[in-house]
């Protein structure tokens, strides 16, 4: 069918968008509404020696001000732990929902002041009046251990302490080396950035001692959990979170924030909605900002340049508080990925997580993924060049081999399937790997080093298998709901727990709907975002909702049909063993007997004719899907590039990238994430950094600093896929969401690397900004000439 | 921001007199940076006057140079087919600020009082020898801006137009912020019969300036190579998150040699 | 960042020195000042309008005078808050040499600056450019003040 799987159908939801009838947060009012605007701290480390709201709350206008000795409930939680090399826990240090005593970022929320109008309520917070005692800031990640303490009682201001794997082989391993290739890497601190900023409607019924909360959410359910179990501690029920539409998320929407949590708090208080919406630099402040790791790798060769062990000794800055699910980034997102999709025997990894007077670090596109992917992806390009080998086929000698599957790695993880060098000869004959001097002799001859970057992937999505994340620290399931509801006149609606905000889910899951139902594509209507509305769900993330929350409407779906075959024989007077479905229509074998599905539909809630003895009417199912493991995308981009040794310039002259995400839903979706994916790897490795002065200060605090990549710095992707289904999971789908941002930052690098190797040039740091890459050039020009 | 009061003047004596009449009034031409700056609670003017209404748009031929109101919007000098015929240069440049959004809105004017440091404006003002017409008097660029966000402008004067003298040769050269999109450094090199003249915008500590050893190299020798002689000092070059000065002053070069060559 | 200048000053040392240390004279030479007042021999209160560019904000805070070693020199710092747009600091440490012929000084001084809050998430493009031109100001005026 033209709708189904494997149909790249147009996307239900933009004409909404593109015509700008989007409804966001920010859209939504309420009758008696007032406004928050919360003061924050302009320094980034000091105790709070007073605050004075007096005026403040007198000024014109103000409803309320409060600060953090107003607030009787809890703050943020940490969504998962790991133990430290030492056995003890990870450090799991308070976050108030306004600062208490202390402040330990620029932009820590310090009081709220809540009146008629926004002007209002900002003209009142500047009379606000805080005496700070400056304590001095700890910015930098690798001294952060020595710096002044940021909170009570955690020694060298160090979250955990975390390893994986075995060192005692893996350090043998590197004393039996024939060559041992030793890299030091920095992973950049981005900014998410999503097109909305974060917003926050809360209001509050006195009369049943409720509150709704509408919000940026991608994933209202676990708002409402936070909320109501941890928070506020009140029964669940009790609160209603409603994430309408969502101008994208990238992991910074996850989490329940301060602001989201004080409105919602504040609505009891003076029992009138309250809304707050973030303006750009305020998202940049107080979004959970996304990588920061400094890694140090060592990667043991044999004689025949097989690998044969990994270490891998990370430092992640996780901030001023710690994120919820800042300790699972670095650690499983990260340690339990290093072996790539290569063969390596040994890897041990330890792990430091750090407290630094800055904004909080969390989860952004790939999480943990990304990192481990650019580190060892730059150090196999290393390990290459060092050996004298071409870049593929050094890559292509280690690959676990197609008949090794299911594998297990020496971190923990065991892949189901997957075949690597198709995806690898794909991408080389893309882009015309074996034409490619030949190319670059002819850009010389203009001036312009030609280089050409490989990067081959691996990453575990559909997060997560519940009983592996609880064995690991998650304190969360990784399952997801859907429920089927016929109607009777046979149109579908399907609720889910999965949350779109930018995904396409009504059209993608709509064409399961299609295909399993064989109902039209416009007779499915989804409903999500709305824990009033949907079963329990776990919310969009980590490349999960086609493959666990898409699964889990399956399932639902199949539950449907097995009813509906019930009812069908009834209708047919036939036995339901006989019945088949397909293509919307019931038949009995060996019969020309048939019923369409509106039939039994219709059967189902006007059950004149119905087998009410032994079948409930009604045609509506529910089901929870917990996967057995990850999924395993995987796939080879090459990048290639040219610089300008003049300016420094990087231009991306080509891209191709083929990715194993399995079967695919919607193909023309499946591209448009990659698409998104690979500008923002490109984003990192060339134009995006927050960048904090030594006293904490983000100078990168709006677009006229922080560079985001626009349509002209990017090429025209090529794109294409392989195809080895998961195993595992009903639908054979692995999720595409984060590829593109996982695999590009290290090809883009090995690109400028390779173009610049002819001069010397053997690192490059992200963001390859123009002055870095012509600061490069100079030094080795400089080297050559001595 | 703040609240505060629009006055909407009839003619540029009208608005200097607003202006006068008020605090701690502010003209405004386009907005493209004041409003950014009020939205910011940066700055709490008690009047704004806006000066759409004066009559001060428009592009006319004066025979050895062109004359552009201040209130000539960024893409109207762009899609101008008198500036593409008379001094192509200053075309390519105005339709290289900013975003879509920004030209038409930005004035010509507003970005010349500004004086931003990496403002595109000042650097063809300067280069092609331009004249600033107030309502008062009449300026020459060597002597209209001075320093940083500073220039000649007095409190009870306004900008009406801008002359650009036509050079025989004329080339912008902008090595864009990746962010802002403002110059990072920015060449202006344009060539005359009794001489060349080259601002650079985008680098240096005092804003816009002219590169004395490019003008006089370019004016004995039109040429690269004459650019690949001059040392381009670091000295005096802004630094900042972006671009160091060493690298400022490499893109100097770099841009000089391509508008020379262009 | 740190910048350092000098000056050339027909005056003798203790001429300059006093100048130094009066607030009439520090009052006319820091850019924008509308009020300083002593509050005890090392320590003035100040009120100082910035303008860079577009940006106007009025800055309230103090002014100290440290490390003094008449007629040698000392470090004069400031620091105040500018409500929204943030707080900016600075100091400048200041050495007073008799010149060779021994009838004029040389002064000579490093600064040090910092801003805070939203000045420096907006604009910190310019924060370098704007510390070092308001040291300039600062001691270009006191020289002129000085040749009254």
């Amino acid at each position: 069918m033209s709708e189904g799987i494997g149909a790249s159908v147009k996307r239900k939801e933009d004409r909404k968008f593109l015509t700008g009838k989007g409804r966001y947060t920010d859209d939504i009012n309420r009758p008696g509404q007032v406004h928050a605007h919360f003061l924050r701290s302009d320094v980034a480390h000091a105790n709070i020696k007073s605050i004075n709201t007096k005026a403040a709350s007198a000024a014109a206008g103000v409803v309320a001000v409060y600060t953090g000795e107003d607030i009787d409930v809890g703050g943020p939680i940490c969504g998962w732990v790991v133990p430290n090399r030492d056995g003890s826990a990870t450090h799991e240090p308070p976050h108030p929902l306004l600062a208490k005593g202390k402040v330990r970022f620029v932009g820590d929320a310090v009081a709220v002041v809540i009146a008629e109008s926004l002007q209002q309520a900002k003209s009142a917070s500047e009379l606000v009046e805080v005496e700070y005692e400056e304590l001095p800031a700890v910015v930098d990640l690798e001294t952060a251990s020595a710096g002044a303490e940021i909170h009570e009682g955690m020694a060298e201001n160090r979250y955990f302490d975390w390893e994986l794997g075995d060192e005692e082989a893996t350090d043998k391993a590197l004393k039996s080396a024939s060559r041992v290739v030793k890299l030091t890497v920095r992973n950049n601190r981005l900014v998410p950035n999503p097109m909305e900023p974060r917003a926050a409607l809360a209001e509050y019924d006195d009369l049943n001692d409720s509150y709704t909360l509408y919000t940026t959410s991608q994933s209202p359910h676990l708002t409402r959990l936070v909320l109501a179990a941890f928070m506020f501690q009140i029964p669940e029920s009790k609160i209603r979170v409603v994430a309408p539409d969502v101008g994208g998320g990238f992991g910074a929407k996850i989490y329940v924030y301060v602001e989201e949590a004080v409105c919602t708090w504040a609505s009891k208080k003076i029992k009138r909605p309250i809304k707050w919406t973030a303006d750009r630099t305020q998202a940049f402040l107080t979004d959970a900002h996304g990588r920061d790791h400094i890694n140090n790798v060592q990667l043991a060769l044999d004689s025949n340049n097989k690998i044969i062990g990994l270490r891998v000794d990370t430092l992640a800055n996780l901030g001023g508080y710690l994120s919820a699910f800042a300790v699972a980034v670095p650690t499983y997102l990260h340690g339990t990925l290093l072996s790539g999709l290569y063969d390596i025997p040994a890897i041990y990894t330890n792990v430091k997580g750090y407290a630094t007077t800055t904004t909080p670090v969390d989860a952004y596109r790939g999480a943990g993924r990304p990192e481990a992917t650019y580190l060892l992806e730059r150090v196999i390009d290393q390990a290459a060049r060092e050996v004298g080998m071409d870049q593929a086929e050094f890559r292509r000698l280690n690959f676990i081999p197609k008949d090794a599957f299911p594998y297990q790695t020496a971190v923990a993880l065991q892949y189901d399937t997957g075949d690597y060098e198709p995806a690898l000869d794909k991408a080389m004959e893309m882009i015309d790997y074996k034409n490619f001097e030949s190319r670059r002799s002819e850009a010389s001859k203009r001036g312009k080093y030609r280089g050409i970057g490989v990067s081959s992937y691996i990453e575990a999505c559909g997060i997560a298998p519940s009983a592996v994340a609880g064995a690991l620290g998650g304190r969360v399931g990784g399952w997801e709901s859907a429920s089927v509801r016929v109607d009777p006149t046979g149109t579908i609606t399907v609720t889910t727990g999965a949350h779109s905000h930018g995904q396409g889910h009504a059209t993608t899951f709509a064409q399961i709907v299609t295909e399993k139902l064989g109902v039209p594509n416009s007779s499915v209507e989804l409903v999500h975002g709305d824990s009033d509305r949907s079963p329990f769900g776990m919310g969009t993330y980590g490349s999960r909702s086609l493959a666990v929350g898409g699964v889990a409407i399956s399932k639902a779906l199949d539950k449907v049909i097995e009813k509906s075959k019930k009812i069908a024989a009834h209708l047919m007077e036939a036995s339901a063993d006989d019945v088949e479905f397909k293509e919307g229509k019931f038949t009995v074998s060996g019969t020309d007997k048939e019923t369409a599905f509106g039939e039994v539909a219709l059967a189902a809630y006007v059950p004149h004719n119905y087998p009410l003895e032994t079948l409930e009417p009604g045609l509506e199912e529910t089901a929870f899907y917990d996967p057995m493991n990850f999924t395993y995308p995987a796939g080879t981009h090459i990048a290639e590039v040219e610089v300008d040794p003049t300016t420094g310039v990087v231009e991306i002259v080509d891209w191709a990238a083929c990715d194993d995400f399995g079967n695919l839903i919607n193909p023309m979706i499946v591209e448009g994430q990659v698409h998104g994916g690979i500008a923002q790897g490109i984003g990192q490795a060339l134009l995006e950094n927050a960048h904090y002065d030594e006293n904490g200060q983000l100078l990168t605090a709006s677009y006229m600093d922080y560079c985001m990549p626009r349509a002209d710095d990017l090429p025209s992707f090529k794109v294409e896929c392989t195809n080895t289904p998961c195993t595992h999971n009903d639908l054979g789908v692995k999720g595409c969401g984060e590829a593109g941002a996982i695999a590009s930052p290290p090809a883009l690098i090995n690109a400028i690397i390779n173009a610049l190797s002819p001069l010397g040039v053997s690192d490059m740091s992200m963001p390859a900004t123009p002055e870095t890459v012509w600061r490069a050039i100079q030094n080795a020009q400089a080297r050559a000439a001595e | 921001m703040y609240s505060t009061k629009i006055v909407k003047a009839e003619n540029s004596s009208a608005a200097v007199q607003a202006i006068g009449s008020s605090k701690e009034g502010k003209i405004l031409a386009g907005g493209m940076t004041l409003i950014p700056t009020l939205k910011q609670r940066l700055a709490n003017p008690d009047c704004l006057i806006d000066i759409s209404g004066c009559g001060l748009e428009g592009v006319e031929d004066k025979g050895s140079s062109v004359r552009i109101g201040a209130m000539t919007k960024h893409a109207a000098v762009a899609e101008s087919s008198l500036v593409a015929k008379a001094i192509p240069a200053l075309a390519d440049l105005a339709g290289g600020i900013g975003d879509r959004q920004v030209r038409n809105r930005g004035t010509l004017g507003g970005s010349v009082a500004n004086n931003d440091p990496a403002a595109c404006y000042p650097s063809a003002v300067m280069a092609l020898d331009g004249t600033v017409h107030t309502n008062k008097r009449d300026i020459s660029a060597d002597d209209f801006f001075k320093g940083m966000f500073e220039t000649a402008l007095e409190e009870d004067e306004v900008i009406e137009a801008v002359s650009f003298k036509k050079p025989e040769k004329a080339c912008y050269m902008k090595f864009p912020n990746p962010a802002s999109r403002y110059a990072m450094v920015g060449v202006f090199v344009a060539k005359f019969s009794d001489g060349v003249r080259v601002a650079v915008t985008g680098a240096g500590e005092e804003g816009v300036f002219r590169h004395s050893d490019l003008e006089s190299a370019l004016s004995s020798n039109f040429s690269e190579e004459a650019v690949s002689g001059v040392e381009v000092s670091s000295d005096g070059l802004m630094s900042d998150i972006h671009a160091s000065a060493d690298y400022r002053a490499n893109l100097i070069g770099e841009m000089t040699k391509r508008a020379v060559s262009s | 960042m740190e910048i350092k200048e000098s000056y050339d000053l027909p005056l003798p040392i203790e001429t300059v020195w006093q100048a130094l240390n009066d607030e009439g004279f520090l009052k006319n030479s820091i850019p924008g000042c509308e009020k300083l007042e002593r509050i005890s021999p090392n320590e003035l209160s100040a009120e100082v309008k910035l303008k860079i560019g577009p940006m106007s904000t009025r800055f309230k805070g103090k002014v100290n005078l440290s490390d003094l070693n008449p007629p040698n020199g000392y470090t004069i710092s400031g620091s105040g808050t500018g409500g929204i747009a943030g707080a900016a600091s600075g100091s400048a440490k200041v050495s007073l040499s008799k010149m060779e012929d021994g009838e004029g000084t040389i002064l000579s001084y490093q600064v040090k600056a910092e801003v805070k809050g939203k000045i420096a998430q907006l604009g910190s493009r310019l924060i370098h450019s704007t510390a070092k031109k308001l040291a300039k100001k600062f001691f270009s005026n006191f020289v002129q003040e000085l040749a009254k």
